[in-house]
Parts: C-alpha cells; structure tokens; sequence
C-alpha cells in the first residue's frame, strides 16, 4: 500500500480551513510529527482569525474535534492550534 | 431590493459542503436533501453505514462538530443575508434518535394522562425539546412547559387543563 501525500488530519483541517476563511490562498500549516504525535499549527490571514476561531473558541473547537476523529484513522493523537 | 438566496441554493452549498468534508475523511458518501420550508433545511449525508460512524461519532458528538462548521460556512458564504435554520445529519442518525425520542415521551405521556403527575425530562437542546413537545402534543388530555435556562433547560409533561 503507497502512503498517502498527507494524513487524513491534515486533509480534513486543510479542507474545513479552506471552506471557513475568505483567504484560502494565505493558509498556511506547519506540521510536526512524531511516531504517535501529530502537531499541527494552521496559519491564516488576520481578517480570518477570528472566523476560524468563533465565539467562545467554538468552531475552533469543532475543528479540533473533527480533525482528532481523523487522526483516528492515522493512527495517531493530534493537536491542532490556529494563528494568524 | 434586498438580496435573497433561496433555500434550495443553501441545502445545495450545505450539501457541497458536506461531501467535500467526507471526501477529506477518506469517506465516500452522497449529501442528500431530506427536508425544506421557507426557512429551514435539513441535509443526510448517505453512504456506508460503517464509515459513517466515525462522522457521527460518540454520543454523536463529530456530528456536532459538522454542525458547527456548516453554519459558520454558511455564513461566510452569504454574510448579512436571510440564512436559513439548518439541520445536518449523517447516515440518518439524528432522524433515528428523534423518532426514539418522539416515541419515548409519547409513552411517558401516557403515564402522565394515567397518574395525574407531571413529569419532568432531563435537560435537553432546543432541538430535542421541539420534538418533545410536537410529539407529546398530539396527544389530547397533557400539555408541555419548558422552564429552567439554558443550558438546563427542560421540558415538563403536564396534565392539562381542560
């Protein structure tokens, strides 16, 4: 079986990103890895911050889960935090 | 003239949505329009039951994740404009669990018609309170209140009145 290009988390928080900023052209992620930890550290504009965050850190919140049920399926734990 | 975007252009970008997220998670499924009014929507997203799972959720919590998100792309989309209330669901889960609900109450609505005592259900979401007191009110003879505040709000089955 051939590896793919990303993990299914980088899939998944790169495609909700994109679908929520109005700046997808300036999303950028930063990944560190290691055998069972995933750190990812996704960059967006400063006029999508607080879209990406919402009230109350909601929809950050939302990302964060569905990113970690994608991580299930890499196999590994997954911490995912936003600037700009 | 004020700009509207009707309801069924909202289910269809809802519905984009929806299949590109699957897509992300490696899941093949197809969003499906299950219902529409003037100003609500509800979108299923179909597919194979066992991956679907993983979209859903414990205690369908990634399921309200999804939600979330869609709302929020919604309103990206269409800033300032007459949004319509949605509904999301995967592999038909939240439809399972309302008709569970419905048939639940209706039963302790019975009891309720029965003893004469009230009965209170435990805290539950504005959606699962609608179901409670749709269903319980077909029901002749009991009657439903919602008291307490958010996030503890609930509703009490009542006798009624007349």
């Amino acid at each position: 079986m051939t590896e793919q290009e990303g993990t299914t988390a980088e899939e998944v928080l790169l495609y909700l990103i994109a679908q929520l900023v109005e700046h997808p052209d300036q999303v950028e992620l930063e990944i560190e890895e290691s055998d069972t930890k995933l750190s990812l550290m996704a960059k967006v504009s400063s006029e999508d911050i607080g879209r990406v965050i919402g009230k109350r850190g909601r929809v950050a919140n939302s990302i964060r889960t569905l990113v970690r049920a994608a991580a299930v399926k890499d196999g590994v734990d997954v911490e995912v935090d936003f600037s700009d | 003239m004020t700009t509207e975007i009707n309801v069924e252009e909202q289910q269809q970008m809802v519905g984009e949505f929806l299949e590109g997220l699957a897509q992300s998670f490696g899941v093949t499924a197809k969003a499906e329009n299950v219902a529409a009014d003037e100003d609500s929507f509800e979108v299923n997203l179909a597919g194979n039951d066992k991956e679907l799972g993983l979209l859903i959720g414990p205690k369908g919590n990634h399921l309200v994740a999804i939600h979330e998100v869609s709302k929020t792309m919604l309103q990206r989309r269409l800033p300032g404009l007459n949004r319509a209330r949605i509904r999301v669901d995967v592999g038909g889960y939240r439809s399972r669990r309302r008709e569970a609900l419905a048939a639940y109450v209706q039963e302790l609505a019975q009891k309720v018609i029965e003893s004469g005592v009230e009965k209170g259900l435990e805290p539950m979401n504005a959606a699962d309170r609608k179901v409670v007191h749709d269903a319980v009110n077909e029901i002749p003879g009991v009657n439903t209140i919602s008291v307490g505040d958010e996030p503890r709000r609930r509703v009490v089955l009542v006798v009624a009145d007349d």
